[in-house]
C-alpha cells in the first residue's frame, strides 16, 4: 500500500521511512495531549450503549406488569396511567443525624409503603387472589426499580457528559458491567414471578414448610404464619411468610411476639435463609453460623436481635449460599437439592443446641411465592 | 475497542418440574411445572400405593444437563 505513494513521494525527496516517522510523532503527540479526551470518548459510547440497553429493560418490565395486571390480574380498567404513577412514587427515609429510635421510624415508613403498594394493587384489580395480588406488588416493585437505575445512570452519564468530567465517566463505565447484571437479574425475576414459581430467596421457607405441613396454622403478624410442631421431644414454633403468595412476612415482629406476648421461652432460635454467595462459591453451598440470618433494610433483623437479647435467646443461622440471580429466579436444582442437606443440619442443630423440652423458635427467612405450609 | 457492557446474554433455557412426593412410601415423581403448582399443594394419587401425593419441590434445570 505504501509502495506506491512511497515511490511517488521518493520523486520530491521524501522517502517512506520519513513517512513513517511524521506518521509515529503524529500519533505520540496525539496520544499524549488527546488521551483523556479519547478515553472519556470511548466511556460516553460505552456508558450510552449500556443506557440504552437499561431503559429496554426498564420498558420492559413496565410493559410485563402492565400486561400481568390486565391480563391475569383482570383490571377492570386501563391501569397504564396508574403504573406510571406508581413507578415515580418516591420513599422519603426519615433523616438518621439523631439515631435515636431511628429504626421504629424506619419501619414505620416502609411499612406505610408496603401497605401503600398493595392497597393501590387493590384498587387497580378490584377484586383477585391474594396469590396475584403479591405477584402484582412484586412485579411493580420490580419495575420501580429498573426505572429508578436507569434514572439515576441516566443522571450521571448527562452529568459527566455537561461538565466534561473524565472521572466520572471512567467511574460509572466501570460500574455499568455490574449495573447491568444486576438489572439482568430484576428483569429476569418478572418470568418466574408472573408463573408463581418459587425462588431461589424460597429455600428457606421451603425446608421449615415440612415442618408445618398438616399442622394448624395461625397469623402471628402481618403474611406472617406459625405452626407448633415436635421435633425429638422439642416444642418447636416453625414460622414463615404465609404462602403461596408473595409475600416475606415480618418475622422481626413475629419472632418478638412469640417471646415477649406469647410467653414462650425459647432456649435458641434458628433461622434459614437463603445468602448471596460470593463469586467463586458454589450454589447450594450450606453455611452454618450465629446472629439473625435476614436481609432487607435491617428493621426485622433489628427487631429479632433485640428480642433475642432481651430474652439471652442464642441465635443460629444456616444459609444456602446462591447469586443474587438465582435468588430471584425460579429455583435451581442445586438450591432445591440443598434443601434436603439444610433440613439435616436443621435438625442436627435443634438436637445439639437444645435439650428434649425444651422451646425453639424456627424461622424460615424469604419470599414465600409457589411455597404454602 | 473492547466493551465493557456484556453484550445480550446467551440465556440456557431453564425448565421447570414440580416434584410430588408421597407422605407414606416415599415415592417421588417429576413432571413439568404448571402454573398454580406450589409447594405443599395436593398432587396426584401415588403411583405405588394410591396414597395422596403433596407438591415437595418446584426446581428449574439446564435443558440439557438432564
Ligand atoms: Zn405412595
Amino acid at each position: 500500500m505504501f509502495i506506491l505513494p512511497g515511490i511517488a513521494l521518493q520523486a520530491i525527496g521524501i522517502d517512506s521511512n520519513t513517512i513513517f516517522l511524521i506518521f509515529w510523532v503524529g500519533f505520540f503527540f496525539v496520544t499524549f495531549f488527546y488521551q483523556a479526551r479519547l478515553q472519556s470518548y470511548m466511556a460516553l459510547n460505552d456508558i450510552s450503549r449500556g443506557l440504552n440497553k437499561l431503559k429496554v429493560m426498564k420498558d420492559k418490565s413496565r410493559k410485563e406488569a402492565i400486561d400481568y395486571l390486565v391480563n391475569v390480574g383482570k383490571a377492570p380498567s386501563d391501569p397504564t396511567q396508574r403504573v406510571d404513577q406508581f413507578l415515580d412514587y418516591v420513599t422519603i427515609m426519615p433523616v438518621d443525624i439523631d439515631p435515636a429510635g431511628l429504626v421504629g421510624k424506619i419501619d414505620h415508613v416502609v411499612t406505610t409503603n408496603n401497605d401503600r403498594v398493595r392497597a393501590e394493587v387493590g384498587t387497580l384489580l378490584g377484586q383477585g387472589s391474594p396469590v396475584t395480588i403479591s405477584i402484582s406488588e412484586n412485579l411493580l416493585e420490580v419495575a420501580t426499580s429498573l426505572n429508578m437505575i436507569h434514572k439515576i445512570v441516566r443522571h450521571f452519564y448527562l452529568l459527566g457528559k455537561k461538565t466534561n468530567s473524565y472521572i466520572t465517566l471512567l467511574q460509572l463505565q466501570m460500574l455499568m458491567p455490574m449495573i447491568i447484571q444486576e438489572a439482568d437479574a430484576l428483569l429476569n425475576a418478572v418470568d418466574s414471578f408472573k408463573l408463581g414459581q418459587p425462588v431461589g430467596d424460597g429455600i428457606g421457607p421451603v425446608i421449615v414448610s415440612r415442618y408445618m405441613a398438616g399442622k394448624e396454622k395461625r397469623a402471628v403478624a402481618k403474611d406472617t404464619v406459625m405452626a407448633v410442631a415436635e421435633y425429638k421431644g422439642r416444642k418447636l414454633y416453625v414460622l414463615k411468610a404465609d404462602g403461596p403468595m408473595a409475600y416475606v412476612g415480618q418475622p422481626g415482629v413475629a419472632i418478638k411476639k412469640i417471646i415477649e406476648e406469647m410467653g414462650v421461652k425459647p432456649s435458641a432460635i434458628v433461622m434459614i435463609d437463603a445468602a448471596l454467595k460470593l463469586e467463586g462459591e458454589k450454589t447450594g453451598e450450606i453455611a452454618e453460623g450465629v446472629g439473625a440470618a435476614i436481609g432487607g433494610i435491617g428493621v426485622e433483623k433489628f427487631q429479632i436481635e433485640e428480642a433475642a437479647t432481651k430474652a439471652k435467646v442464642p441465635l443460629y443461622a444456616i444459609l444456602v449460599k446462591q447469586s443474587l440471580l438465582e435468588a430471584i429466579t425460579v429455583m435451581r436444582k442445586e438450591i432445591a437439592e440443598a434443601g434436603d442437606k439444610a433440613f439435616q443440619v436443621l435438625n442436627r442443630v435443634i438436637e445439639e443446641k437444645t435439650k428434649e423440652g425444651d422451646d425453639v423458635v424456627v424461622a424460615g427467612i424469604g419470599n414465600t411465592l409457589g411455597v404454602a405450609q | 475497542m473492547m466493551s465493557s457492557v456484556p453484550g445480550a446474554d446467551k440465556k440456557s433455557k431453564l425448565l421447570v418440574y414440580t416434584i410430588e412426593e408421597c407422605p407414606a412410601c416415599g415415592q417421588k415423581t417429576k413432571r413439568a411445572f404448571t402454573v398454580g403448582d406450589y409447594v405443599t399443594k395436593d398432587g396426584a394419587k401415588c403411583a405405588k400405593c394410591s396414597n395422596q401425593t403433596r407438591v415437595s419441590l418446584v426446581y428449574a434445570e439446564g435443558a440439557k444437563s438432564s
